[in-house]
């Protein structure tokens, strides 16, 4: 009896998904729970475990393409396959390796359209399997305007020959980094985020003094305590956890902190759930174990869903301030800079005390500046207090 | 029985120069094969003349026949030349077939006969189509078909002999029982002695005829004819003969008994006829070396014909797969 | 006060089977050459009931019931051809066809060639699977005469070309066999003209216009190919349906049109793979139409067995939407 391996629903607006890479070949064994691939959606790049042990007989979608949440990706059987079927599953497609610095591949239609049109075709970045050169990518870069200068006497030269290089093979000067899956996913949800809120950004510093005190010696980071004086302070200004809504603002009852995680390649934001109910060791081994999963690409589906706010620790690479974009549908997204000692001027006197700047860009349809400054101003006193043990 | 109230001399005369047309020609094909000058097989009725001649002269100018390889007689009688047959054996544009096919795979529409293939018996039901179309259309025409022993084996036979008698169709089948199918004796073919048993598996009549004796076979053919004419349905009539030559010219024929060969040459189909004009009085050595000497002309003036002729041309290959709506406006 | 004219039969909408037997009926009433030969197709009306009441309305010697005998009955068909008739030849399930292969290929389909006698027949051939008609009765045989020179193959899929390409080959003056799918029979309607029409043999028909990938198919996988289209065409794959209605000779034309605009090609059909039809327009691409390709050769078709009977392995053996997409979609992103 073959098992269906189905695209998972991987957040509650998400309707598809691209899959990113099989992590089992054609054929192969995979065990229960093992990872069978890699899934994108959003900015989100999730391993997918197999839902059974078996056989990977039949792979029905391929690396590089997006389907439908609930389409059929694939098919385990419990035995081994012997002898070749020779179905459509098993239709033979040249795999593309991407090519490096030696002979391109271009097809015969992608060739013939070039020599009709005088393109260069090293000029055009391929999206194609491996990164191959489409029809549709000299189509487009025609419509463009994009033609090869020719030189004086009248014959079409490389740009790159003309300019001089250095590097491999005959594309020097510049180097084309294909686009994945997750940069181009990210990339339209910034841009998006940015049409869609009105993003204005209110610059806080807060006296990380007690919290230093306070965690020394019990080996906890600063973000714990960070997600406690937010979720405090948004229980005094609640419409900070909301979405806006053609009807009306919709407030959201429950807290589910984003924290967004840095990847080789690209960003995630796993969802720490409940967050208001959960203590300073609690929130530290989640967030702990969240962005090790995120980063070993180990996250179930579920972590980054239901967000409704973001925290960004930019200040673990050296920032101080940000002005970071919201993560929609939330209102508003905390950037936490590095916290450095500091000489600041306490009862007329200058004191040395680890400070913090606070950045949070918020969404000015949904709240005024006087209603985020005076969430950040909880935030502020709420990082400054010295009660820290009833929060472990 | 007494030909001379069954059969007019002009026939029987007739019958007698179709026979030595046939033997000369074929002989002289055989020539021609011996010298080298002749492509593919060639398949003769030698010895086995009268059955061709015999069926063919009792028919009519409309009606049809659909014979196999050893038919030569009937081609002839039914208008095709000499000149045409050594055109076609030499793969020639002046062949009936334009040298699309060779040595008797003779057919032309026009002078009603059906061309055959090689798979034997594969004629018969076609020859039932074409008695069907006359019965549809209520013509009173009739069509003669021929096989071998050996090509009474085949499914198609069994099928067509059936539908022709339950449909009760104007066709008349022939069987040429030469007794060898190339090598295999009548014994190895089948397990009865008279072909014509078969036929009363299929409710139809059939008769036994000396088929060395054209006066036997024409009357035999004459009675069948008349009968499926009248819309009395078919007839199977079984031609006891004797294949004096290989299966074709090439098959030397060894494993055939030279007693059995001895024995068959006397009851040559010439010489019975020369023996039944002589006793009948209807013709005289003079008159048989007159027509010896009439298609031994006509022969080499079909082999100077044919010598004559064009190849057709390689790219000619393609032409004619498939018909077009203009060849079958009337 | 009004009347109300009742609506002429041809004004009905009509299933597949049904614009079959329209097809025989109009074409024996305009032509009495025309006549039909075949098992049970008298009294009984044919295994599908599609010459119901023909006996009656045209004779017994116009709707001949044959003996058990393909063999026999299509070299009739041959003979009766030849001498200026116009039979049509039921066989009672194509997987019968292979009695009468000697008579189709040796006789019927090389005549004119060699001796210039034409053979205006057709045999009808209810095909095809879906049925669970096991081994025997869902055969897809025009993959063995696609390779006989001399006749004509045609497989419509849709009424309206049943009808109009059954006429044709009636009318055609070559062997002709019309390739009927037994899964359409009461599964497709449509309205038709009232008027008689012919759909010319030797012309594909693009059922769907598309822009991204071209889909060569016939007979009932066509409307998987559609079906796939539809399902596609929410994931922004564009698929171009090309039926081809005529099986020998192949529409070049329309099929390298195709592929010149969409320059990836998936070939579809529900005859075995190997050998089938897909490899000959698969090579036909490549050798004609090899610098219009951005993009491999795709084939679609069964597994290289007979067709099974259970269930679960006809469902596995028969290509299934998920299928269509799956290759259009491995395509897409190449």
């Amino acid at each position: 009896m073959p098992t269906d391996i189905i695209m998972p629903q991987l957040g509650e607006s998400i309707a598809e998904g691209t899959i990113v890479k099989w992590l089992i070949p054609p054929g192969g064994r995979v065990e229960k729970d093992q990872s069978l691939l890699e899934v994108e959606t959003d900015k989100v790049a999730l391993e997918i475990p197999s839902p059974a042990a078996g056989y990977l007989t039949e792979v029905l979608v391929q690396e590089g393409q997006t389907v439908p949440v609930g389409t059929v990706i694939a098919r385990l059987e419990e035995v081994k396959p012997s002898g070749v079927v020779n179905r459509v599953a098993g239709v033979i497609l040249r795999h593309m390796e991407p090519t490096e610095g030696g002979a391109d591949h271009y097809s015969p239609a992608v060739r013939e359209l070039a020599k009709e049109k005088g393109v260069d075709l090293a000029r055009i970045t391929g999206t194609g399997a491996g990164g191959r050169v489409t029809k549709k990518n000299v189509l487009d870069f025609l419509a463009k305007g994009g033609t090869t200068p020719t030189h004086p006497s009248g014959a079409p030269i490389a740009l790159q020959a003309a300019m001089g290089h250095e590097g491999e093979g005959e594309g020097g000067g510049e180097e084309i980094l294909p686009l994945t899956q997750m940069r181009k996913t990210i990339a339209e949800r910034m841009v998006k985020s940015r049409h869609i809120s009105a993003h204005v950004v209110t610059f806080f510093e807060a006296d990380f003094s007690e919290i230093a005190k306070f965690r020394e010696g019990k080996g906890l980071t600063y973000l714990p305590f960070v997600i406690k004086a937010v979720t405090r302070a948004m229980k005094d200004v609640p419409v900070l956890n909301s979405s806006w809504g053609e009807q009306g603002i919709i407030l959201k009852k429950d807290i589910h902190m984003g924290i967004a995680v840095a990847l080789e390649d690209g960003l995630l934001v796993p969802v720490v759930q409940d967050a208001h109910r959960k203590g300073l060791t609690q929130l530290a081994k989640e967030v702990t174990d969240l962005a090790e999963r995120a980063r070993t690409k180990r996250l179930n589906p579920e972590a980054v869903q239901g967000g409704t706010f973001t925290i960004t620790n930019h200040g673990g690479t050296g920032s101080l301030f940000s002005t970071p974009i919201i993560n929609q549908p939330q209102i508003a997204i905390l950037g936490v800079g590095a916290v450095q000692k500091r000489a600041v001027v306490i009862n007329d006197a200058i004191a040395i005390r680890p400070m913090c700047y606070l950045s949070l860009s918020f969404d000015h349809r949904v709240i005024d500046g006087a209603t985020a400054d005076r969430f950040m101003g909880k935030v502020k006193s709420y990082l400054e207090q010295s009660d820290w043990e009833k929060f472990l | 029985m007494d030909i001379s109230t069954e059969i007019k001399r002009a026939d029987l005369l007739q019958m007698y120069y179709y026979l030595r047309l046939t033997r000369t020609l074929e002989d002289r094909i055989t020539a021609l094969y011996r010298q080298g000058r002749i492509v593919g097989g060639v398949y003769t009725s030698n010895g086995m003349e009268a059955i061709a001649v015999g069926y063919a002269s009792a028919l009519e100018r409309e009606d049809i026949i659909a014979p196999f390889h050893r038919d030569m007689g009937a081609f002839l009688i039914r208008g095709i030349t000499p000149g045409e047959v050594i055109a076609q054996y030499l793969g020639k544009r002046t062949g009936p077939t334009r040298g699309k096919d060779g040595n008797v795979h003779i057919g032309d529409l026009k002078r009603g006969v059906i061309g055959f293939v090689s798979h034997l018996a594969d004629n018969l039901p076609v020859a039932t189509g074409v008695a069907l179309a006359f019965k549809i259309r209520g013509e009173a025409r009739v069509v003669v078909t021929n096989t071998g022993d050996g090509g009474t084996s085949r499914g198609d036979f069994h099928e067509a002999m059936n539908f022709a008698a339950v449909r009760k169709l104007p066709v008349v089948f022939f069987c040429n029982n030469n007794q060898y199918a190339y090598s295999t004796p009548l014994k190895l073919q089948m397990a009865i002695r008279d072909v014509a048993d078969r036929a009363k598996a299929y409710g139809m009549p059939s008769e036994i005829v000396d088929g060395n004796d054209v006066a036997a076979v024409y009357l035999a053919a004459q009675r069948a004819i008349r009968k499926a004419r009248a819309g009395e349905g078919p007839t199977f009539i079984e031609c006891k003969t004797m294949r004096m030559h290989g299966h074709s010219e090439h098959d030397s024929a060894k494993y055939v008994p030279r007693e059995l060969l001895e024995e068959w040459k006397k009851k040559d189909p010439i010489l019975k006829a020369e023996r039944m004009l002589t006793q009948l009085g209807y013709a005289d050595e003079a008159a048989f070396r007159e027509v010896e000497e009439r298609v031994k002309k006509e022969v080499e003036a079909g082999v100077e014909f044919a010598e004559q002729s064009p190849l057709p041309e390689g790219p000619e290959a393609l032409e004619g797969v498939f018909a077009t709506e203009e060849e079958l406006k009337p | 006060m009004t009347t109300t004219t009742a609506p002429t039969k041809a004004q009905h909408e009509v299933t597949y089977l049904e614009a079959i037997s329209e097809a025989l009926d109009e074409e024996m009433a305009r032509d009495e050459r025309v006549f039909l030969m075949g098992e049970d197709i008298g009294p009984y009306g044919g295994a599908f009931r599609i010459t119901e009441g023909f006996q009656k309305k045209y004779g017994e010697w116009r709707v001949l019931d044959t003996p058990l005998a393909e063999s026999g009955f299509v070299g009739a068909a041959i003979g009766a051809a030849m001498m200026g008739m116009r039979p049509v030849v039921e066989m009672q399930f194509a997987d019968f066809i292979s009695c009468a292969f000697d008579q189709i290929t040796e006789v019927a389909a090389k005549n004119h060639y060699r001796w210039g006698a034409a053979v205006p027949m057709v045999i009808r051939a209810p095909y095809g699977g879906g049925v669970h008609g096991g081994p025997f009765h869902s055969e897809c045989p025009e993959g063995w005469f696609f390779h006989s020179p001399g006749l004509k193959l045609v497989a419509p899929s849709t009424p309206y070309d049943a009808k109009g390409l059954l006429k044709a080959a009636i009318r055609d003056p070559n062997p002709v066999i019309y390739f009927e799918h037994k899964f359409l029979y009461r599964r497709l309607k449509a309205v038709l003209p009232t008027e008689d029409y012919l759909v010319p043999i030797g012309k594909a028909d693009v059922k769907r216009v598309g822009n991204g990938i071209s889909v060569i198919t016939y007979g009932a996988m066509v409307h998987l190919a559609l079906e796939a289209a539809d399902l596609l065409s929410k994931e922004g794959i564009d698929l171009e349906v090309v039926d081809l209605r005529t099986l020998i000779p192949l529409d070049k034309e329309t099929i390298f049109n195709s592929v010149r605009k969409t320059s990836k090609a998936i070939v579809l059909h529900e005859d075995n793979k190997t050998g089938g039809i897909g490899a000959e327009i698969s090579a036909l691409l490549a050798e004609e139409c090899f610098d219009c390709l951005d993009g491999p050769i795709l084939r679609i078709a069964p597994p290289d067995t007979p067709v099974p009977f259970s269930t679960p392995m006809e469902e596995f053996f028969l290509p299934k939407v998920s299928d269509v997409a799956a290759a259009a979609r491995k395509l897409a992103a190449y």
